[in-house]
């Protein structure tokens, strides 16, 4: 049988947000984490660390997404983490800047 | 796990499956035969390369005929290996002597025959093993557009196979020992989806995160740069030591008998089971010249046994190495582990016959998945008009997937008949006969029948591969057999066996009673 329709997402905005939250705020999230920590630690081998972890990351968050009721919700988290993981980043750079 | 995310799992996995489900294929069963690319070169032009891996023969004489044509003083010269192929890649810098002639100042790229020394460009070079091989990511859609959707369906395949071992998971162990084949149809596609599924999720989730890597590799690179490396592209290739250094051009010829195959001789004998990838040679003639030789031990010695070192020609002292016995890097070690899981080469031949099989499977686990989708909307509750549409569509989807197998033995047929093959030879033949076997099976519009006749004709047609090959180039399966060139004797057993196994279910396994494995409509 298909799916349960009484479970699932009706809205088309709903539906827009937690796509869009799930492939594009996934993505950021993902590739931000990794830059946090490139920014702080050895960076060569976060960086080549990410190239399997950021695209298993990234998928794990693309399910997240779909699992709260609300996908703007979801959004607002990945917005609240991207901030965190931009913003040490960001100190982390400016202490060891790699170039 | 509660109803509501059960169901909104369930309902993810069917929709990015689904949308994928034709290009997934694709992608999985040249895929497949991708893991023998070299032989399927090597069986095509009657072909048996000596050693595995690496380069072999003397590169001062390769040097010599590439000099034949081509001035080298003051290039950067670089002889590599990629393939098992008798061919080795050149590529020529742009010399960086100022008197040099206008030609001289261009960079050109050819292959190099080691046993005949013709050269040949990269289309004419071109392959039925290197077409599947592309094909196997899209490549023949311009790029970069047909590397990032192939990129994207693996990510999504990802996607896929993670909510699809998330449904499933709390009836693993007690579906184990559930197969119902003489049940009703839907139970027959829904167990085999799920058992081949689950018995294959470790292989598709490697598969599916090195190729996303490989085709996505670019939305990954340009934040890394942008943010850590304020836009310096370079500096970041030179961390994960992808660029070769740079030595200065001094314009002075080097007063010497120009001779690398010594330095690489004594290479080999420090490092027992070295293996020559690359010899990159920098400034050709000039003072300053000097030589990288890169490689790799072989991988029953070592796994990530990887090791170069550049000696200056001048005096022959060794500037520059990484010894392979004691280098674990593990920047070393996860570059190369990426490619060796995805290419299945490091454990011979059963490792790469064994990924063949399991690519297979997910091939089939990728048409059960249409099926079952097809099967489980095919109610009374659902409108006519959206029950015909559905079928329609995993009509097409059937048609355009099943009929590779014909069309790919066929064209197995074809490049042995051919007077030249070349890539736009292959691009006039393939194609065209996908569309129009595919074309035939949408319009017969009976998904039993395409499943029943594409194996059938593709059994015939994967049994006629061996006799096309003996009766085309005298290379019949005893006589490679007994003459030892193992690469196209396996091409063909893989053929017969192939042909085999589809013959065999499409009489035995499809009977009369199972013919109609899809509920017929029109």
């Amino acid at each position: 049988m298909p799916a349960n329709k009484k479970y699932l997402t009706s809205s088309p905005w709903q539906r827009f947000a937690k796509i869009s939250a799930a492939i594009l705020g996934g993505l950021i999230v993902s590739v931000l984490f990794h830059m946090a920590l490139a920014s702080w630690f050895d960076h060569v081998a976060v960086i080549i660390t990410s190239t399997f972890s950021a695209f298993i990351l990234w998928a794990i968050l693309m399910v997240l997404a779909y699992l709260d009721k609300n996908g703007w919700k979801i959004w607002g988290f990945y917005l609240l983490a991207s901030i965190v993981f931009g913003a040490i980043f960001y100190f982390g750079n400016q202490t060891h800047p790699i170039v | 796990m509660g109803n509501r995310i059960y169901n909104i799992l369930f309902h993810t996995h069917t929709v990015s499956g689904i949308v994928i489900s034709v290009a997934l294929y694709v992608i999985f069963f040249t895929g497949s035969f991708s893991f023998f690319r070299d032989e399927i070169a090597n069986w095509q032009r009657g072909h048996q390369t000596s050693e595995q891996d690496a380069i072999v023969g003397s590169m001062d004489e390769y040097l010599k005929d590439i000099a034949k044509d081509h001035n080298l003083f003051g290039r950067d010269v670089e002889i590599s290996h990629y393939f098992n192929e008798r061919r080795v890649n050149v590529s020529l810098g742009a010399s960086k002597d100022s008197l040099a002639a206008d030609e001289d100042k261009a960079r050109t790229f050819f292959y190099l025959d080691t046993e005949d020394k013709s050269t040949g460009t990269y289309v004419e070079s071109y392959h039925l093993g290197e077409f599947l091989y592309r094909l196997h990511f899209l490549d023949q859609i311009p790029y970069p557009y047909g590397r990032y959707l192939s990129g994207f369906v693996a990510f999504f395949f990802l996607f896929a196979i993670i909510t699809g071992i998330l449904v499933h998971w709390n009836k693993i162990i007690s579906n184990f020992y559930v197969f119902r084949p003489w049940a009703k149809i839907k139970t027959l596609w829904t167990d085999a989806h799920t058992a081949l599924g689950v018995i294959g999720f470790p292989f598709q989730f490697v598969y599916a995160v090195t190729g996303a890597f490989f085709l996505l590799k670019g939305i990954l690179v340009a934040p890394l740069v942008l943010g850590l490396y304020d836009g310096d592209q370079n500096k970041l290739y030179e961390d994960l030591e992808y660029n070769h250094p740079v030595y200065a051009y001094h314009h002075e010829k080097l007063d010497k008998n120009i001779a690398i195959d010594h330095l690489i001789a004594k290479t080999k004998e420090d490092w027992p089971d070295f293996r020559l990838k690359e010899a990159h040679i920098f400034n050709y003639g000039d003072t300053n010249m000097h030589v990288a030789i890169s490689g790799y031990l072989g991988y029953t010695s070592k796994l990530n046994g990887l090791g170069h070192r550049i000696y200056k020609v001048a005096d022959g002292s060794i500037i520059e190495e990484k010894v392979p016995m004691t280098n674990n890097s593990y920047l070393d070690g996860v570059k190369n582990m990426m490619f060796r899981l995805h290419f299945g080469d490091y454990a011979g031949y059963g490792l790469r016959v064994i990924s063949f099989v399991l690519g297979l499977v997910s091939c089939f686990v990728i048409l059960s998945g249409i099926m079952i989708w097809l099967v489980a909307r095919d109610k009374k509750n659902i409108p006519e008009k959206r029950r015909i549409f559905n079928y329609q569509v995993a009509n097409w989807y059937m048609a355009i997937c099943l009929s590779l197998l014909p069309v790919t033995a066929s064209a197995f047929i074809i490049v042995q008949f051919a007077e030249e093959v070349n890539r736009p030879f292959l691009y006039r033949t393939y194609f065209p006969i996908w569309l129009v076997v595919s074309l035939f099976f949408i319009i017969k519009k009976n998904i039993g029948f395409t499943n029943k006749w594409t194996l059938i004709s593709g059994g015939i047609l994967g049994l006629l591969v061996p006799v096309a090959n003996g009766i085309a180039s005298g290379n019949w399966m005893w006589a490679t057999y007994a003459n030892g060139q193992q690469q196209i004797f396996l091409v063909d057993v893989l053929w017969l066996i192939l042909g085999i196994v589809s013959l065999w279910i499409a009489f035995f396994k499809l009977n009369a009673s199972r013919s109609e494995l899809a509920p017929a409509k029109d």
